[in-house]
């Protein structure tokens, strides 16, 4: 199984644990590469960050590749000005305003954890409508499930199965990673699959969304950054 | 007429007549391996799954997975051990397992090494014997 996790967050983004840690981690995993999610920040932390990157792609053999989670309207506007400079672009949900513009930006590619800290799923039929037309994927995040226990777990499982359900309805790509915040809460992939199916995806898209659609986004990140790419569906052939 | 006593006048039935092949629940053999900061002690891998387990699915799903822990086949050295469930709760049992996240005070994460249907099936996975 060529399985991707694409939300981990290193001690670079509110983490405990380094790149190496994550790096190697994964790899015993079984992981073909991750995703260091990062939030905006200055030019010269963004240069560490991807000298850092290169280093541990070369040193532990598996695919790393850069993220930006947008928390707020003005980050993902910038974000989505210099797109070129990262993989992949992340809009942090929970706000139901910050979900409603990740699902409508064309250029986002994961909206995490819609649900977050909230009594309802997040999402409702209008969303999905707009993440299925505009390809931005749906997160089902294991942090929120691993953090939490007895009432609030009940909380998050309720509102993922929903999302789950109108997500497939809507036919929206749905994508299931760790959201570790150290390399101890990174998971198997079998567990992330196994999970989703717990949540109301069938064993076939819920494998599918640890292998197939995380590398779909890759793909579409790395047809973004290529050269030829102008803007969508625009792109010079040589 | 055999009326389930022996010429003694014993009862000879001690055990249940094992059930036709066709009749019998489909298992499933997990073999995983316990990712660990320190080293672990079978009992409290044990206490900590049915523990997790009964938390998070309760008593009548746990009871529904017809789990078991199977110690003679725990591995000290590798740190890996067996599970057998049916075969329909597979999906569950390893959900269920991914949301161990510490034992005691050391933290863990538990890799999935191999599903099969025989404990045959699972040799030579993972260094296990």
């Amino acid at each position: 199984m060529q399985a991707y996790d694409l939300h981990v967050h290193s001690a670079f983004s509110g983490g405990t644990s380094n790149l190496e840690e994550l790096a190697s981690t994964a790899k015993q995993l079984g992981y073909a590469g991750i995703c260091f999610v990062a939030y905006p920040m200055s030019k010269r932390e963004e240069e560490i960050l991807k000298a850092e990157i290169e280093r541990v792609k070369k040193s532990f053999g598996i695919e790393v590749y850069l993220g930006f989670e947008a928390r707020n309207r003005r980050e993902l506007e910038e974000l989505k000005r210099r797109r070129k400079d990262f993989d992949i672009l992340l809009v942090r949900g929970g706000n139901l305003r910050m979900n409603r513009i990740a699902v409508q930006t064309r250029g986002a590619q994961i909206l995490t954890h819609p649900e977050y800290e909230r009594s309802d799923p997040g999402l409702n039929h209008v969303l999905a409508k707009l993440a299925a037309q505009n390809n931005v994927a749906i997160e089902i995040n294991f942090r929120e499930v691993l953090i939490t226990s007895k009432r609030s777990r009940e909380n998050v499982l309720r509102n993922l199965t929903k999302d789950v359900k109108i997500a497939k309805k809507f036919h929206v790509p749905i994508i299931v990673c760790s959201g570790a915040l150290s390399h101890w809460m990174m998971r198997d992939p079998y567990v992330l699959a196994s999970f989703a199916t717990q949540v109301g995806l069938d064993l076939k898209e819920a494998k599918d969304a640890v292998t197939k659609v995380p590398k779909k986004i890759i793909e579409e990140a790395k047809e973004r950054r290529s050269k030829g790419w102008i803007m969508e569906g625009v792109k010079v052939v040589e | 007429m055999d009326n389930g006593r022996s010429k003694g006048g014993r009862m000879k039935f001690n055990k249940l007549k094992i059930l036709p092949p066709t009749l019998r629940e489909k298992k499933r053999y997990i073999l995983f391996q316990v990712i660990s900061e320190e080293p672990i002690v079978y009992e409290d891998l044990e206490q900590a799954i049915w523990n997790q387990f009964l938390d998070t699915f309760g008593e009548l799903g746990v009871s529904r997975l017809d789990m078991r822990i199977i110690r003679n086949l725990y591995c000290p050295e590798n740190q890996t051990c067996v599970i057998s469930c049916n075969h329909a709760s597979v999906q569950q049992v390893i959900a269920g397992l991914g949301l161990l996240s510490r034992l005691g005070d050391s933290r863990i994460i538990i890799k999935i090494l191999k599903v099969s249907g025989t404990i045959k099936g699972l040799r030579g996975v993972g260094n296990w014997k």
